[in-house]
């Protein structure tokens, strides 16, 4: 029950950051770029929430926004499954303690997700690849998301170990001992 | 005694001058002797404006509490009529919006009379750095179809690839995935213009025929082949030409006429 009621406010959490990514930053935008809070937010649930959720949350974020966006559906949606997926890895793997270490999660999880979503962009959709363009627009991101990261660190941790007693009760016996 | 009466007549000698002197003065202009009458004025004038002012607020005083409430209701007024005049500026200030729409489509109507139109406007913008794709506000139930070009009035926009029953989505000119078959003004020369990644917001004119001269500045519209865009849309003008060392490679960088960062009005070109 009380990881439904979880679910629920994940879902309110997309829809407050939907608003914001299409009415709020494309107003602040650095040299053309805005940040991307989906990648935040799914890698988030991946790591204090479980697999599941993160990639099932993936999935329904991705498909609604490929449907209200995309000019195919999937692809937002698979590469949104893909960051879940790297969330719950990097929880099993890393410390979720260190801000240096969140930091990089995000910065990877950035990274994977625009050159992810250009590449099979360019396969299905068909348009010439322009690396060296992208790098530029990832780069800005990667530095937008770090600065979003760093000012809702405190937030990030807190709310994450809630979701993380809720989520994994079971586990701490067998994870720590 | 006798200096008693040598007194007496030099008080009346001194009396008698000065008397002399006053009919003498009281015949003489004033304008003669203003330079006395400044000294005397620059002397006492400050003095008298501080016995003025003093007494002004002495008399005011007394007026301040009489006025008291009269000024209490008439500022309650001035209040009243001045939110009520707030309301009709914020009221006009919509129309005077809605007027610049409505005029901004009649513009648009106008300039594309030959063509069967629907006005929209722009509801949503893409959530992405890699895509552009925008939000109409216009649907199947509208008469929007897939496939329809939209333009702005400064040029075109891109054409719908999506319909719902309110809203359709477009894709923009700008966007990586958007192709059109171009032509250049002076010489007629078709070329390709594709989408970039850039954040200027231009297009990348590539396979231009080796033959062909082109010049900065020129206009670049439709050429009406791919059977989606209409022959003669504008598009933009070439902003650079970049030449490499095989002619076959070398490319234009056009600058499209609508600017995707503000536009909001669009008509989209019915079938």
């Amino acid at each position: 029950m009380k990881k439904f009621g979880i679910s629920i406010l994940f879902f309110i959490t997309f829809i407050i950051i939907y608003l914001l990514q299409a009415n709020i930053f494309p107003s602040l935008k650095i040299a053309g770029v805005m940040p991307n809070l989906f990648v935040i937010f799914i890698l988030w649930i991946g790591l204090f929430a479980n697999t599941i959720e993160a990639v099932g949350f993936g999935l329904i974020m991705g498909v609604l926004i490929d449907l209200i966006y995309g000019k195919v559906i999937g692809i937002t949606a698979v590469m949104l499954c893909v960051i879940g997926y790297l969330g719950a890895y990097f929880d099993k793997n890393f410390s979720k303690e260190s801000k240096f270490k969140i930091v990089l999660m995000v910065i990877g999880a950035t990274l994977i997700y625009e050159i992810g979503y250009y590449a099979l962009g360019g396969l299905i959709i068909g348009y010439d690849f322009e690396w060296l363009k992208l790098m530029k627009i990832v780069i800005f991101e990667i530095i937008y998301n770090v600065l979003i990261t760093i000012i809702l660190y405190p937030m990030i941790q807190n709310l994450g170990y809630k979701v993380d007693r809720a989520f994994k009760r079971n586990n701490i016996l067998t994870r720590y001992f | 005694m006798n200096r008693n009466k040598q007194t007496e007549t030099l008080g009346g000698v001194i009396t008698l001058i000065i008397l002399v002197l006053l009919i003498f003065l009281s015949n003489v202009q004033t304008s003669k002797i203003s330079f006395f009458e400044g000294i005397a004025s620059s002397v006492f004038s400050p003095v008298q404006n501080l016995f003025i002012s003093l007494k002004n607020k002495a008399s005011g005083n007394s007026k301040y509490f009489s006025d008291m409430e009269l000024l209490i209701s008439e500022n309650a007024e001035l209040k009243e009529k001045n939110s009520k005049l707030e309301e009709q500026v914020r009221e006009l200030e919509i129309i005077k919006a809605d007027n610049e729409t409505m005029q901004e489509y009649m513009n648009l109507t106008q300039k594309y009379a030959e063509y069967q139109t629907i006005p929209a406007y722009v509801i949503n913008k893409d959530v992405s750095n890699l895509s552009s794709t925008l939000i109409l506000n216009v649907g199947s139930e509208d008469g929007v179809a897939e496939q329809m070009t939209v333009i702005a009035d400064q040029g075109l926009v891109g054409h719908i690839i999506s319909v719902s029953k309110h809203t359709s989505k477009v894709q923009v000119i700008i966007d990586p995935a958007s192709t059109v078959s171009c032509s250049i003004s002076t010489t007629e020369q078709s070329i390709i213009c594709k989408g970039t990644l850039d954040n200027d917001q231009t297009l990348r004119a590539s396979f231009i025929p080796t033959g062909a001269e082109l010049i900065q500045g020129d206009t670049v519209s439709t050429s009406g082949i791919g059977g989606i865009y209409r022959k003669g849309i504008r598009i933009g003008t070439i902003k650079e030409i970049v030449t490499t060392s095989n002619v076959i490679d070398r490319y234009a960088i056009v600058e499209p006429a609508v600017d995707f960062r503000t536009v909001d009005n669009v008509l989209i070109i019915a079938e």
